[in-house]
């Protein structure tokens, strides 16, 4: 049996694993573009911040390829795939495949400006952006602009303001993360956030840098200029799947995938930031770009591709970040508005600083924001991700500790 | 292998295992000097309260496959064979929260503690009492509990007597057999008490 991987990030880690615990004697080819050992995508923010060297990024050994008798083939991406004859095209040669998994995750969404080929712009998905970041902080910067409020502006944003850089955010909502948290919570964060001096401005965009060599200024869509001399874009991502016949395979906006994470073409398989399965909380299809979800689903994709046959039915977007002195947990559905019937209930403590808004629909809890007193918020997220009715009184759970025999 | 086995039904709430795990934890591995410590040792089994107050001795199921681990962001969790020990390796350990978000019982803590370098803040659970166990010793916990809600034994054993307790219960000849004698009593009587209040008060542990 020949499996090939394209992807060397944690879905395609996982799946890989999953297949040699299964299958000893297969052979497993692993195309990945990043020349390194699988890292932990999500600390390249902790290395902006400074809490984390770089050399702590990886996340197996350097004997992970032997370990595992993988192949791999690194430094290049994979730029065809012809299903009928099951087989990829990466560096002018052709690689055939018994199973496939599409694992390349996603690149940065792209934005539209001027100047964009000046230094010192970058993008926050790789390590080698932030080798770039990290050199630029070397080179003396001082002022950031950040353009997105989501997961990774807000980290770039973040890390810059640990690093002492003066930094302005640009968002399109009122308060940042507004696809991880409620309104209340999320101005609790952007009151924090300006309090440790971040210049937040909302619906405005860049449209041109300039700068002779690396940017020194932004332009900006109310008309007004700002000095930087660093940009990072955080504006989403999008899958990486530029080379995926969507003619032969049905793509939304990730690869659809089944209950058992097989895509519409035989023998290809999908998982992670590029898959598309059925979220939990909404219960209809959704990308749920995290690092939790890659790690599954790369796993049961694996083991699918090795002849078991299990469903993977927990999709579940959901996050924790931890700023200054918040700590934040959230999942499933965070704007009860997304989905109909809700019902919401919701406690602040203005002296603890605590928060919860949780969401219900019927007797399931499909959604959970917590801000602080987060440690046992795990219970929470098992209460969504495994639908369990909850029949004790709602507001028991709005405790910060609580006994699962208590309500479910 | 032997396990920590929880029977949460003969818990009374005495909290002496938390008491227990703190010292076990503790660099004198006696109360009154652990007192003094700094950090300050802290359980890692966690007595909260279920439906009717009754006691529920909440602390890490060891699962396989853990979902704790498979969320660990830097790497740091891992099974140590042979242990069905999951392990959280402090140095590694970013104090993320992310085992906090997949871990479905809530039992990891982050503070400070004194297998970490000082000052570093790490996520904190039950580690089977390696330790303990490497010195022919049992985990404290267990050592500690007097009224059997905790046991150390292999699973094989506690389903063998769990099932032989079921089976006797339904057998004609036992009238009711009590499956925890003398603590379903008193679990009833918390309950029927409880049950008179309008809104029991939430834990907060
Ligand atoms: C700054 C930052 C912070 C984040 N923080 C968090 C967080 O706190 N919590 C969280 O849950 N998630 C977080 N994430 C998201 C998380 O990193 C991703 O969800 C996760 O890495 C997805 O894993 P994956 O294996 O699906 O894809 P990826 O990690 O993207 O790996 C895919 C790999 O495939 C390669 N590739 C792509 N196309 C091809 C091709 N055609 N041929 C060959 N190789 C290809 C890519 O170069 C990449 O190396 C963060 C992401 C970033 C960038």
């Amino acid at each position: 049996m020949q499996y090939v991987i394209i992807g060397n990030g944690i879905a395609g880690v996982n799946a890989a694993e999953a297949i040699r615990r299964m299958d000893p004697d297969g052979r497993i080819l692993m195309i990945g573009d990043e020349p390194l050992l699988p890292y932990c995508r999500p600390m390249i923010s902790m290395v902006l911040e400074g809490s984390v060297p770089l050399a702590k990024l990886p996340i197996r050994p350097a004997s992970f390829y032997d370990d595992c008798k993988i192949e791999p083939i690194l430094g290049n991406r994979v730029t065809g795939l012809d299903v009928d004859a099951g087989r990829v095209d990466v560096n002018g040669k052709r690689v055939a495949y018994d199973k496939l998994l599409i694992a390349a995750g996603a690149d940065p969404r792209p934005i539209r400006a001027e100047g964009l080929g000046l230094g010192n712009i970058a993008y926050m998905r790789t390590e080698a952006h932030v080798r770039r970041m990290l050199a630029a902080l070397d080179g003396g910067a001082r002022r950031a602009l950040v353009l997105g409020g989501g997961l990774v502006g807000f980290k770039a944003a973040y890390g810059l303001m640990c690093r002492g850089l003066a930094v302005t955010m640009l968002i399109r909502s009122g308060y940042p993360l507004s696809m991880q948290v409620d309104a209340f919570a999320g101005g609790m964060i952007l009151d924090t956030l300006t309090a440790h001096g971040l210049d937040v401005r909302v619906d405005i965009a860049a449209e041109v840098f300039e700068g002779k060599d690396t940017v020194e200024a932004a332009r900006l869509s109310d008309g007004s200029r700002l000095d930087c001399d660093l940009v990072v874009i955080g504006k989403g991502v999008l899958p990486a799947l530029d080379f995926v016949p969507r003619d032969r395979i049905e793509v939304d906006l990730g690869l659809v995938v089944d209950l058992f994470l097989q895509t519409s073409a035989p023998n290809v398989y999908a998982a992670g930031d590029a898959a598309e399965s059925i979220d939990v909380a909404r219960q209809t299809r959704w990308v749920n770009a995290i690092w939790p979800e890659a790690a599954a689903q790369g796993k049961v994709a694996g083991i699918n591709m090795a002849g078991r046959t299990v469903p993977y039915e927990r999709s579940l977007s959901r996050n924790v970040i931890r700023i200054f002195d918040l700590d934040v947990m959230t999942a499933g559905v965070v704007d009860p508005q997304m989905i109909t019937g809700t019902e919401v209930i919701t406690r602040f403590d203005p002296a603890t600083r605590r928060y919860r808004q949780l969401v219900f629909q019927e007797d399931r809890l499909v959604g959970m924001t917590l801000v602080n007193a987060i440690e046992q918020g795990g219970v929470l997220m098992a209460l969504i991700q495994n639908r369990i009715p909850v029949a004790g009184r709602r507001e028991r759970l709005l405790a910060p500790g609580f006994n699962y025999r208590a309500v479910a | 292998m032997k396990q920590v086995v929880v029977h949460p039904e003969r818990c009374v709430g005495c909290m002496q295992c938390q008491v227990a795990c703190a010292v076990a934890h503790s660099e004198a591995k006696q109360l009154v000097p652990a007192l003094f410590e700094s950090p300050r040792p802290r359980s890692r089994i966690h007595v909260g309260a279920g439906q009717y107050n009754e006691g529920f001795p909440n602390r890490c199921r060891h699962c396989d496959p853990a979902p704790c681990l498979l969320a660990c962001l830097p790497g740091a969790i891992t099974r140590v064979a042979d242990t069905a020990t999951v392990m959280i390796n402090v140095d590694t350990c970013i104090n993320c929260a992310s085992c906090a978000m997949a871990c479905p019982f809530g039992v990891i803590r982050y503070h400070e503690d004194r297998s970490a370098q000082a000052g570093k803040t790490v996520a904190v659970k039950c580690d089977n009492c390696l330790a303990r166990q490497r010195e022919g010793g049992i985990p404290a916990c267990v050592e500690t509990c007097l009224s059997g809600a905790l046991t150390f034994e292999t699973l094989d054993a506690a389903y063998k007597r769990q099932t032989d307790a079921v089976a006797r219960s339904v057998s004609a000849l036992a009238a009711a057999e009590d499956l925890a004698p003398g603590w379903a009593l008193l679990n009833a009587h918390k309950k029927a008490r409880l049950e008179l209040l309008t809104s029991p008060a939430p834990s907060d542990e």
